[in-house]
């Protein structure tokens, strides 16, 4: 099938971008961009457990579920859109669950990323999202309470509705109502744009990254003739599974 | 004579975009030998570096998937170019940020790439002049003294052009219905197909086709068509985008990213034919800037180039080439520029093909006036940020009695939501700009309100399904229109040297005067009353920026007063740079004939739309492409007739 070879095509694209930013394709716009996002850049690649003692561990299937509900709760999308290969079959307890390993991985990519930006307030984060994994509205409030997780937890919103970076400190800086401002950012990866959870929510797509076929523009969005449809807005959900 | 250490070919060609690509393509096969200079790197294995520099560009402007660093400093760089991010108030006329040295009063808001295909960033919209196009002066002007136009030659006329359009479509592979393409005069050889199937129209063509079904004469009134208007068409753009599998290439799969890089090449660029021509024998040489048109007994005996390897030079080699026939076809900044640096040691001390002063003169672009529209909250969404980045438009209202007056119009439906610098703003693009705003509690594009947001106040920060819903809610009842208008010829809107600023090579970069005439803003004053009847007629609310705002201080801007209230009016660049060696019958007033050869020396031709006497509105590129063939043609002719 032509849509088939497409999508795989697509795929590949991104996993050979992906590959080349890990084996150290580090451009001149990560350069600029600053120490954070330097940093980060520097540990996408695997690194010793122990460099993120303060902060989450990514090699830990409980860490990355509480990374996983503490952004289904943030984002407002379920956790098996998150990461597509999540299994909780005979775990009672969430955070025993399988997070899974999928083709576009990009949860690992977020995880690694902002523990590397700011591992304590990442940590406490995640213990925020241990403690309410019943409740996502617990989750929220919770992070709400203090600053430093508050606007950490927005990068984090931001990064997986745009794949971008957007500094807690900017951020917080451009927090007063109203305020109308050019905030810096810097895109994580190829991929990370193309997964972009913002596309999905208004039931489009990335620019320049669609699965869908010729002439689906001039109907509605799932449309039964539309084959690849990503737009039925049931991913949205506050049940945290 | 010069020395033999030049290559040798039948023509060379200076540049590899669109008209280059396709005169090299008509004359390979031929038996032509062709040697084609390009500025920038050649034409890569596939897309893919390309899509991977675009998906990581923080801002993604039309020039953000192509070499070289959109960031650098334009004097440290072999092949600069001018780009969209260098525009705003503080870097337009920063020599550091900007190649362009503008000396204003005005910004020339269009830029360029120089890579191997040259515009590959276009939209693909492939329109046919109308055929007043050509005979604005007779049509329109024939008894004012000073009416800014002048007439085409008498040889490129509507009809005479039209087996050359019909072989560029054919080329580009054009998609379109030829009975919806029939209006304004435009004329078809009987029997006439387009290639392919029109590209069907989106979600919001449909729904503005639908407000403008029935207007009354009063409202319409201000067109000044010259005849009752009760209704406006919205027809679908001709478009070299397959809407079928064309030549080996797969049929547009709404990707939203025309400009700047199809991701699956549905969309036709200059590197296929560029490709075609290679294979037929005709040799690329990329990163080679040519620097010196040489001219001896008024015929010219080669060009000189420099070689250069890194984006950042230095230069590293120079060469030169020489044919019987010559062929600029470097766009229409950098085409004057070489003209006019090639001096000659003074012996063509204004430039190459410069007796009658006009290179570089009557710079034109369709300044473009940017309107964006939120529809009401009880409207059905159009679901923007799908299909084609414009799928149709109004091109009705292009022309009519009212050119005497004031500049014609024709108007682009953005399928793209609010992704056009949101509202003409300087905070960036949706869906980013909403995106930010609802998850930090600010208000950049506008929507943060609580007439918008429908959430009883201002200003309001959302997490988890509560912003999900709302982006949803506003984000799919977004649009834009644009409005082309035509910019009438001005001799002082100029391309010449800086005496101060140099590239990574030496070369001197292009140095910009430019300003818009009131012709030109009275065709903004009647696109303003055009986007206010369709806002009207669907209910949608006006999100484009006007004082105060930040974008105030735009360097595009300009103050009318409109049925008695003051209105501030911003032009963007529609990237459509024409004029600067115009084509006319007259030596003493055009550089090129109607052939595009220099009225000067028999043997150089200048191609593109820097021959266009006049821009009309349609965009350029299918124009220039026909001109391109009909060029093509004349050399082969002159090469037969030389033996």
């Amino acid at each position: 099938m032509m849509s088939t070879s497409r999508h795989q095509e697509r795929n590949r694209v991104a996993l050979d971008a992906a590959d080349h930013e890990r084996v150290g394709g580090i451009s001149r716009r990560t350069m600029l961009a600053g120490t954070v996002a330097a940093t980060a850049v520097g540990t996408v690649a695997p690194i010793a457990g122990s460099a993120c003692a303060q902060g989450g561990d990514p090699n830990s299937k409980q860490d990355m579920m509480a990374f996983l509900l503490l952004s289904a709760a943030l984002t407002g999308v379920r956790v098996a859109i998150l990461a597509p290969e999540f299994d909780r079959t005979d775990k009672p307890d969430i955070l025993d669950a399988d997070p899974g390993v999928d083709p576009i991985n990009v949860k690992n990519d977020y995880f690694k990323w902002i523990n590397a930006s700011d591992g304590a307030t990442f940590g406490k984060l995640l213990q925020i999202a241990k403690d309410h994994r019943q409740s996502a509205p617990d989750i929220l409030n919770a992070v709400s309470a203090s600053d430093d997780t508050r606007f950490l937890g927005r990068s984090i919103v931001l990064l997986w509705y745009l794949g971008s970076w957007y500094k807690p400190e900017d951020l917080k800086e451009n927090s007063a109502p109203g305020t109308r401002a050019l905030l810096e950012s810097q895109v994580v990866s190829a991929t990370a744009y193309t997964q972009g959870l913002v596309w999905q929510i208004v039931q489009a797509h990335p620019m320049g990254y669609s699965n869908l076929q010729f002439g689906y523009w001039s109907r509605l969005p799932l449309d039964p003739n539309d084959q690849n449809a990503r737009s039925d807005l049931g991913f949205i959900t506050q049940t945290l599974p | 004579m010069a020395d033999n250490n030049c290559i040798k070919c039948d023509v060379a060609i200076v540049g590899s975009g669109f008209a280059g690509a396709l005169i090299a393509n008509e004359l390979s096969p031929k038996g032509i030998s062709v040697v084609i200079l390009e500025a920038g790197p050649g034409v890569q294995p596939n897309i893919n570096d390309y899509m991977k520099r675009f998906y990581k560009a923080a801002v993604k402007v039309p020039e953000s998937a192509y070499p070289p660093e959109l960031f650098a400093d334009p004097g440290k760089l072999a092949a600069g170019r001018p780009t969209s991010a260098t525009l705003g108030p503080k870097s337009w006329q920063d020599p550091k940020q900007s190649y362009l040295i503008q000396k204003g009063p005005r910004p020339f808001a269009s830029t360029y790439d120089r890579v191997a295909g040259g515009t590959s960033h276009w939209l693909g919209t492939s329109l046919r002049f109308v055929p007043r196009d050509f005979t604005m002066k007779t049509s329109y002007g024939k008894n004012a003294a000073n009416f800014p136009f002048p007439d085409w030659p008498k040889d490129i006329t509507s009809q005479k052009l039209s087996t050359f359009y019909a072989r560029a479509e054919a080329e580009l592979g054009v998609s379109a219905d030829v009975d919806e393409q029939r209006f304004l005069g435009i004329d078809f050889p009987k029997g006439y197909t387009y290639k392919m199937p029109r590209i069907p129209p989106s979600l919001l063509d449909q729904r503005i086709g639908e407000a403008l079904a029935q207007l009354t004469e009063d409202e319409t009134e201000f067109l000044g068509m010259g005849k009752p208007v009760t209704s406006v068409k919205v027809r679908s753009l001709p478009a070299a985008r397959n809407s079928q599998p064309y030549r080996n290439r797969r049929a547009c799969a709404g990707n939203t990213n025309c400009i700047p890089i199809c991701p699956i090449q549905a969309k036709y660029d200059p590197t296929i034919t560029l490709n075609e021509a290679t294979n037929r024998g005709a040799k690329l040489i990329d990163h080679a800037v040519a620097s010196e048109i040489i001219v001896e007994n008024e015929r010219v005996s080669q060009i000189k180039f420099i070689k250069y390897e890194k984006e950042a030079g230095p230069r590293t080699g120079e060469g030169c080439v020489e044919a019987k026939i010559y062929v600029i076809a470097a766009n229409a900044i950098e085409t004057p520029r070489l003209l006019l640096m090639s001096k000659n040691k003074g012996r063509t001390s204004k430039g190459v093909a410069n007796s009658s002063d006009m290179v570089g003169r009557n710079l034109m672009d369709h300044p473009y006036y940017v309107a964006w529209g939120l529809l009401p909250p009880t409207a059905k969404p159009v679901f923007p940020y799908r299909g084609p980045l414009i799928t149709s438009g109004i091109g009705d209202l292009c022309d009519g009695p009212f050119r005497a007056k004031r500049a014609a119009f024709r108007v682009d439906i953005g399928n793209e939501g609010w992704n056009f610098v949101v509202a003409g703003s300087a905070f960036g693009a949706d869906p980013h700009v909403t995106t930010i705003d609802f998850v930090n509690g600010m208000n950049s594009g506008g929507l943060n309100a609580k007439d918008f947001n429908q959430l009883g106040k201002n200003n309001v920060a959302l997490l988890g399904t509560d912003l999900a819903h709302k982006l949803n809610d506003l984000i799919t009842r977004q649009f834009r229109l644009g409005f082309l208008v035509e910019q009438n010829p001005e001799p002082d809107n100029r391309v010449s040297l800086s005496s101060e600023f140099t590239d990574a090579l030496g070369l001197p970069r292009p140095q910009i005067t430019y300003d818009i005439s009131e012709y030109t803003k009275q065709g903004f004053v009647a696109a303003f009353r055009m986007r206010k009847l369709i806002f009207d007629k669907m209910g949608a609310r006006d999100f484009t920026h006007r004082p105060p705002d930040p974008a105030s201080n735009s360097p595009g801007r300009f103050e009318e007063t409109i049925d008695g209230n003051p209105v501030t009016l911003t032009y963007f660049g529609a990237g459509h740079i024409m004029g600067t060696y115009r084509m006319g019958d007259d030596p003493k007033t055009s550089v090129v004939d109607s052939f595009q050869r220099s009225h000067d020396h028999k043997n150089l031709y200048l191609v593109g739309s820097g021959t266009f006497p006049t821009g009309g509105t349609a965009n350029p590129t299918l124009t220039l492409s026909a001109l391109a063939l009909r060029t093509a043609d004349s050399i082969v002719g002159e090469l037969r007739s030389q033996g």
